[in-house]
């Protein structure tokens, strides 16, 4: 059967339909995630908790606030890079910068940081202060601080957080607890209970007094300023941010460590299309081939490789992997090899069954009269009568190895360098999510791994009725 | 059976035992080749220098005399471990006895009274894995051959196109992450089930009342199991039966005018049975074996977690050899008994060809 019937077939069918819709998706997305990801984002970026340091942890999607009656708070990085305003005093310049965000949730921030990207300086050190305005009116001021000064052996200009930024945790600072009494006792003359101050002092900081007594959120825009005061205009100030830590995050939320779920979930992905095409497409070329050479030569040949397909076939592959992954090191090129190496038998089996009745068709025969080598007919006259099957199988083998290496991820022998949807259920087994109830943690590796896995076996689905062709409807 | 059956069934035999050998060689050479035995055994050692060396320094105060006292004391573990020996010399020996049916003694796994004989630990977990994996695999089989034949008559049906996809999500589904679901939905959610582990604790007294708390936290895992497996289970019965069905000796019984039960019957489940008997066959004896991932997931005392806890948990190539063994010989004495099977079940197995009849 020509190559392009069978995909005609297989687009008529509703499962073959379905699952090359899925395919295509499945691709594109990789192709995106190939194209934006860096090269070395399971060691740099996912596995470094430099990098999530300023994300809350463990908090659901973002979108579950529509869901319950309860609003909590979204999070925020705002970045600001340029000044807002710049005044001269002397020689000397006042940079003010400012931060915009806005706050209408029920419960507070889950913390408030203030991070300064590279400053150089020529002569004095930078100073700068924090203030908080808030939507009524009133302010806080939370910091006040200097770039750190000159070293002994040190030129000009000085560059300061080039490599690490300066992060100040303003949520947990010894000036927000002083600031915050003064700020309620000035500005709505009543005094707060110092313990939510001392416990939650972002409760007080985002909120006002209550009729009741408390302490109520105040919704609305805040503003967050900062004022540098540089010596020299040719000072540089890049850039700086303030995240406003939330208590939902992103479209997947984020796990223990504060990492962003959508991430790692995109970058798993195309690893798993890898390692199903690649399995798939390995095994197949491995079991057609000796599955071809089993039947049409024959004899010893045949019964050599028919009992060892007979045995690896009923080799049990997880226990095996996991074994030969423990001695062997966990590499995903092993694991692939590994997972090649078991999995050709059954098409080995069915191909040679195939072949035993083409050997002796008039086609062969008539080929052999003419002359042809061996090679030659096996490739042009036996294999063409099999593709249909190889092609089906080709397609079937893909879940079963996609499923093989989540399972073996999932027992923490996944490879450390490339993050996959099984080492996330693991790593949120392991730390009990399950038990805390952080579905969106455990939830969306596995319904990814099912929809991946269901994408080829549509797509083997739509190929019954080529390799059937008895159950074509009329 | 007559004699000219007997011959060919004795060459399966004899090539059975060789595909036992062959698999425990290779496993011995993995071991030892890739220095997993040497580093394992190493380990011990060190370990067991370490708690001396503590011990030591409080009588012998001359660190010279300390360092010799243990220098003795590591040639003496190196003998009593087998380390001075290559693994060459070493593994094929613990081969040996496990072919004897010696199973030897496991280095820190216990049972739960305190024996390290891996005989003694193996019969403790057997059980526990039999109730699960082979309770869900007969499940699993019950409804599989019941469904699956009576869809083989369906063939093109709404319903056998409902099945079909059911199949392929039920293939789909990652048992162990399907458990953390059912966990997630029966268990915490709407608080039907234990979440995990064998019993309650404490452990309700009494034989009976103790076995239907072991039933209910078994429940949820042989839930999950049947689950994963039944689609495909349906779906293979249901297409090995049509195959039958479409061949051309079903045919000629439908053209001679038999009754449609009959041909069912007599010219396609008889034919139908072998395959599938193979495959419920090898599968009572894999289940044996347990399931590493869903034991995991249900933290259950199961052969699968054993195994796992022999090569990752804490090292012990004895236990490896043993369990290894052990499934093997599962393995080879259930072809061996399909081999007689196939004999009286499908007249037409005649042992000139050298091929085995298998699906």
């Amino acid at each position: 059967m020509p190559r392009h019937s069978v995909l005609r077939q297989l687009l008529d069918s509703v499962p073959g339909r379905l699952g090359m819709a899925a395919l295509v998706l499945l691709t594109l997305s990789s192709v995106y995630v190939i194209a934006t990801y860096p090269s070395d984002f399971g060691t740099a970026r996912w596995s470094n908790p430099a990098v999530w340091a300023d994300n809350p942890r463990s908090v659901p999607p973002a979108w579950t606030n529509l869901l319950g009656e309860e609003r909590r708070p979204v999070h925020q990085v705002v970045t600001s890079p340029e000044p807002a305003s710049i005044e001269p005093l002397g020689p000397a310049q006042l940079r003010t910068f400012e931060m915009p965000f806005r706050f209408d949730a029920d419960e507070p921030p889950s913390l408030l940081s203030f991070t300064l990207l590279e400053v150089a300086y020529s002569v004095r050190p930078p100073q700068y202060a924090l203030v908080l305005h808030r939507p009524d009116g009133t302010s806080v001021a939370l910091a006040r601080e200097a770039v750190g000064g000159p070293r002994p052996s040190e030129d000009s200009p000085f560059v300061r957080y080039r490599e690490t930024p300066q992060r100040l945790l303003l949520s947990g600072s010894a000036r927000l607890s002083e600031a915050l009494p003064a700020l309620y006792e000035e500005s709505y003359g009543v005094s707060v209970d110092q313990e939510v101050l001392r416990a939650r002092p972002l409760q007080a900081l985002f909120g006002a007094p209550s009729v009741s007594g408390g302490v109520e959120p105040l919704r609305g825009e805040y503003l967050l300023e900062a004022r540098f005061t540089v010596a020299d205009e040719g000072d540089r100030i890049s850039s700086m941010r303030v995240v406003v830590g939330g208590a939902v995050f992103g479209v997947f939320g984020t796990d223990a460590l504060g990492r962003d779920l959508a991430e790692g979930l995109l970058f798993g992905l195309p690893i798993a299309l890898l390692i199903g095409v690649l399995a798939s497409t390995l095994s197949t070329a491995v079991g057609t081939t000796f599955g071809l050479v089993s039947g049409f030569v024959g004899g010893r040949t045949d019964l050599v490789i028919q009992r060892v397909a007979d045995v690896i076939a009923n080799v049990p592959v997880l226990p095996l992997l996991i074994f030969l992954v423990f001695l062997l090191g966990s590499q995903l090129w092993l694991i692939l090899l590994i997972l090649v190496a078991f999995s050709w038998p059954g098409l080995t089996i069915l191909v040679r069954s195939m072949v035993l009745p083409l050997r002796t068709s008039p086609e062969v025969e008539a080929a052999r009269t003419l002359g042809a080598s061996t090679s030659h007919i096996i490739w042009r006259h036996v294999f063409p009568h099999t593709a249909p099957y190889v092609f089906a199988q080709l397609i079937f083998f893909a879940p079963g190895a996609i499923l093989a290496e989540a399972g073996l991820s999932f027992l923490g022998l996944g490879d450390p360098s490339l993050p996959t949807w099984g080492q996330i259920l693991e790593h949120g087994f392991r730390t009990g999510a399950v038990f805390l109830g952080y579905w969106w943690w455990v939830v969306p590796p596995g319904l990814l791994i099912v929809l991946t896995a269901l994408t080829f076996m549509l797509l083997a689905l739509g190929m019954e009725t080529v390799v059937n062709p008895r159950l074509r409807q009329p | 059976m007559t004699p000219s059956l007997l011959r060919p069934l004795l060459v399966r035999a004899a090539s059975l035992l060789l595909v036992l050998v062959t698999v425990l060689v290779l496993l011995v050479v993995s071991l030892g080749a890739t220095g997993f035995s040497e580093r394992m055994l190493g380990a011990v050692i060190g370990e067991e220098l370490r708690a001396l060396r503590i011990s030591l320094a409080e009588t012998i105060t001359d660190p010279d005399a300390l360092e010799v006292a243990l220098a003795a004391r590591r040639a003496e573990l190196e003998a009593a471990h087998g380390l001075d020996r290559a693994w060459y010399q070493r593994l094929p020996g613990m081969v040996l006895r496990v072919m004897t049916l010696d199973l030897g003694d496991a280095r820190t796994m216990r049972t739960f009274d305190g024996s390290n004989r891996v005989a003694d630990i193996v019969l403790e977990r057997l059980p526990n894995t039999a109730l699960l994996l082979t309770s869900a695999l007969l499940i699993t089989a019950a409804i599989g051959l019941s469904l699956g034949v009576w869809l083989s008559t369906r063939v093109g049906s709404t319903i056998d196109r409902v099945v079909s996809y059911a199949a392929a999500i039920s293939y789909a589904l990652p048992a162990w992450w399907t458990g953390i679901m059912l966990i997630l939905l029966l268990s915490f959610q709407l608080q039907l089930l234990p979440s995990g582990g064998m019993h309650s604790s404490p452990p309700p007294e009494g034989g009976l009342a103790r076995f239907l708390d072991l039933a209910l936290h078994a429940l949820l895992p042989i839930l999950t199991l049947v689950l994963v497996s039944v689609g495909p289970y349906v779906y293979v019965v249901r297409t090995i039966t049509l195959g039958v069905a479409q061949e051309d000796h079903v045919m000629l019984a439908r053209a001679k005018g038999m009754p449609g039960h009959v041909v069912e019957r007599r010219h396609v489940l008889r034919v139908a049975a072998a395959p599938i008997l193979t495959g419920l066959i090898l599968g009572l004896a894999g289940s044996l074996g347990g399931s590493i991932l869903v034991e995991t997931v249900f933290d259950w005392r199961g052969m699968g977690r054993l195994y796992y806890e022999a090569i990752v948990g804490t090292p012990d190539e004895g236990l490896i050899i043993g369990l290894t063994f052990m499934f093997t010989l599962l393995y080879v004495s259930a072809r061996m008994i399909l081999e007689v099977l196939y004999v009286l079940l499908d007249p037409r197995v005649r042992y000139g060809d050298a091929a085995p009849l298998r699906s």
